[in-house]
């Protein structure tokens, strides 16, 4: 009852966030934008609509690819930003004097990021069907991975964040949340240029980081039937539970940092 | 003293800057305890550690040293403060929610589903005279209606333990009447009151114990009657007095003052005979002879300017 009380107080939170809600709708004219060429590409009609078909894919593409990566930002400011305003604001303090555990405290707070990317996976999984739609394409991919994927790499990304905050000022909390998702980019076995570190250093980063292209839902997200990646489900439980074992990690090591944290105001 | 609700037993807290040699003491091995069902005041100077002791009764920081028990547990044990209410200096709100829902939300917090509590928020909220407001974000009360709001979710689900920082601060005259009133209930009720404050005749008006302290130490600590009974200095009303006594009277150190009821003199104990003796021997007629009581803000200014030690 608690944590669900603390959950959907910081869901509601997000949602009178004047920074959040300003960065979404910049992000959501960004989108409008890249849509005009899709619908002038939809009223296009003959060859000419034919040699347009490519540079579309790809647009729908970078669209969904910029969707999802907005979303990992999101996830991970928005658990910095909701511990440290607590604490910054002082109503952390009339919570705290509740009987009220400190993991309690914590766990509603993730669960309350958890429901806001809940609800932008549900935005982003609608806006890819219609962006695809536009394209005149359709999506080849079972939709609950479109839907789950996404949701467990921003369960890290959050528990990361979460992590941090309880250690350091938000900002830096978020930019090294940001530097390790590079990081994880660079290190990847498929990264360019490939030699970024020397072997066995990068092998070790590799397995330290989460691995956020395993659990990327692009693997998945292809329009053409061609290029479909069939995966099985042993596999798909296998690497969700990777990733929702890192997110319990990590939201295990924000508890523990945490417990010991004096709730002050700076 | 009845059994203690709080206790400090050399409690030291220092604050201490990451990667810096530079270190605060807030607390220096401060030790007091308030009794239950006693109203106890916390009091002393801006920066003296207030707000820190509270803090760490709160289980809001943690002591470097020494033990603090609340209600028999350590501080932000949840068994205790199912029993606590508490308000925090400059009380912050969620100022999207309205009143009864903030309210809703802290009875949610204490796990309380009762109807019964939901149903008493109306009449809390007219007890800390926010009836009407209900409708109104708390993004837009006033300073005032935001103190008694935290006041009101403070007296959530009836405490037997009251922890209240600045109760008054934020409040005109007329709803600091209330607010001592309300803290004048809840005394007669048995609850027991832990608070701040810097408005020392009102905290005069409700306390039966005095915790003074004063840049992280303690100075003094004990029972309000006994501190404000000085005993050294006496009161002696006379009908009217010559000016060759008051001389003499203001040459030994004495206080004359004037009324329409007769002569006040203040002069230290030792010389209230001497002093009798003269009027009579004047001619005047002496009214009455009382120690004099200091008030509280007389003996805290002293013991902050002398800087006393000893409970």
């Amino acid at each position: 009852m608690k944590v669900r009380a603390i959950a959907l107080n910081t869901f509601a939170g997000f949602l009178r966030n004047k920074l959040i809600v300003l960065f979404l709708a910049v992000f959501v004219g960004i989108l409008l934008l890249f849509l005009t060429p899709l619908l002038a590409m939809k009223a296009m009609s003959g060859p000419a609509a034919a040699q347009m078909e490519s540079p579309v894919l790809t647009l729908v593409g970078a669209l969904m690819t910029m969707i999802s990566g907005f979303g990992s930002l999101l996830a991970a400011w928005s658990a910095a930003d909701t511990v440290a305003d607590e604490m910054k604001s002082g109503t952390i303090l009339a919570v705290m004097a509740r009987p009220v555990r400190r993991w309690e405290f914590l766990l509603g707070k993730y669960l309350g990021v958890q429901l806001l990317m809940a609800v932008y996976v549900l935005f982003m999984f609608g806006f890819s069907y219609l962006l695809t739609w536009i394209g005149g394409e359709r999506i080849q991919t079972t939709p609950w991975v479109l839907i789950a994927y996404p949701l467990v790499r921003y369960a890290i990304y959050s528990a990361i964040s979460m992590f941090l905050v309880t250690m350091m000022h938000p900002v830096m909390a978020f930019g090294l949340v940001l530097v390790t998702s590079i990081l994880t980019f660079m290190v990847s076995p498929g990264a360019r240029p490939p030699a970024f570190l020397p072997g066995p250093l990068r092998a070790i980063v590799y397995t330290l980081l989460p691995s956020t292209e395993l659990l990327s839902e692009s693997r998945f997200l292809t329009i053409t039937q061609t290029s479909l990646e069939k995966i099985t489900w042993d596999v798909h439980a296998i690497t969700l539970s990777y990733g929702l074992d890192y997110a319990l990690v990590c939201f295990l090591l924000a508890v523990w940092s945490f417990r010991r944290r004096s709730l002050s105001r700076d | 003293m009845p059994a203690a609700a709080i206790e400090f037993q050399n409690v030291t807290k220092v604050y201490r800057r990451m990667f810096r040699e530079e270190q605060v003491t807030a607390l220096s091995c401060v030790s007091f305890e308030a009794g239950a069902g006693e109203v106890c005041a916390f009091l002393g100077p801006n920066g003296a550690g207030k707000t820190t002791s509270i803090g760490l009764l709160m289980g809001f920081h943690f002591a470097d040293s020494g033990e603090i028990r609340v209600l028999g547990c350590t501080p932000g044990d949840v068994r205790a403060k199912e029993k606590i209410g508490f308000l925090p200096e400059n009380f912050a709100f969620y100022k999207y929610l309205t009143a009864p829902k903030l309210l809703r939300f802290h009875l949610a917090l204490a796990g309380n589903r009762s109807a019964e509590a939901a149903a008493r928020i109306p009449e809390l909220l007219a007890k800390v005279r926010l009836a009407g407001y209900e409708e109104m974000k708390i993004g837009k009360y006033s300073r005032g209606m935001v103190q008694r709001l935290g006041l009101a979710q403070a007296f959530l689900g009836d405490p037997q333990l009251l922890i209240l920082d600045e109760p008054t601060s934020g409040l005109d005259p007329a709803g600091r009447k209330e607010i001592l009133e309300l803290l004048l209930a809840l005394k007669a009720q048995g609850k027991t009151v832990f608070l701040s404050s810097h408005i020392l005749p009102e905290v005069e008006q409700i306390c039966d114990r005095i915790v003074i302290i004063d840049r992280g130490r303690l100075l003094r600590a004990g029972r309000l009657q006994e501190m404000l009974s000085t005993g050294d200095r006496v009161e002696l009303v006379a009908d009217r007095i010559t000016e060759e006594i008051e001389q003499a009277a203001a040459a030994c150190g004495a206080v004359v003052e004037r009324g329409p009821h007769g002569v006040r003199i203040v002069l230290d104990a030792a010389r209230k005979r001497e002093m009798a003796e003269a009027l009579w021997n004047g001619g005047c007629d002496v009214v009455s002879i009382n120690p004099v009581k200091s008030s509280l803000e007389e003996v805290f200014l002293k013991v902050v300017e002398h800087g006393e030690g000893g409970a």
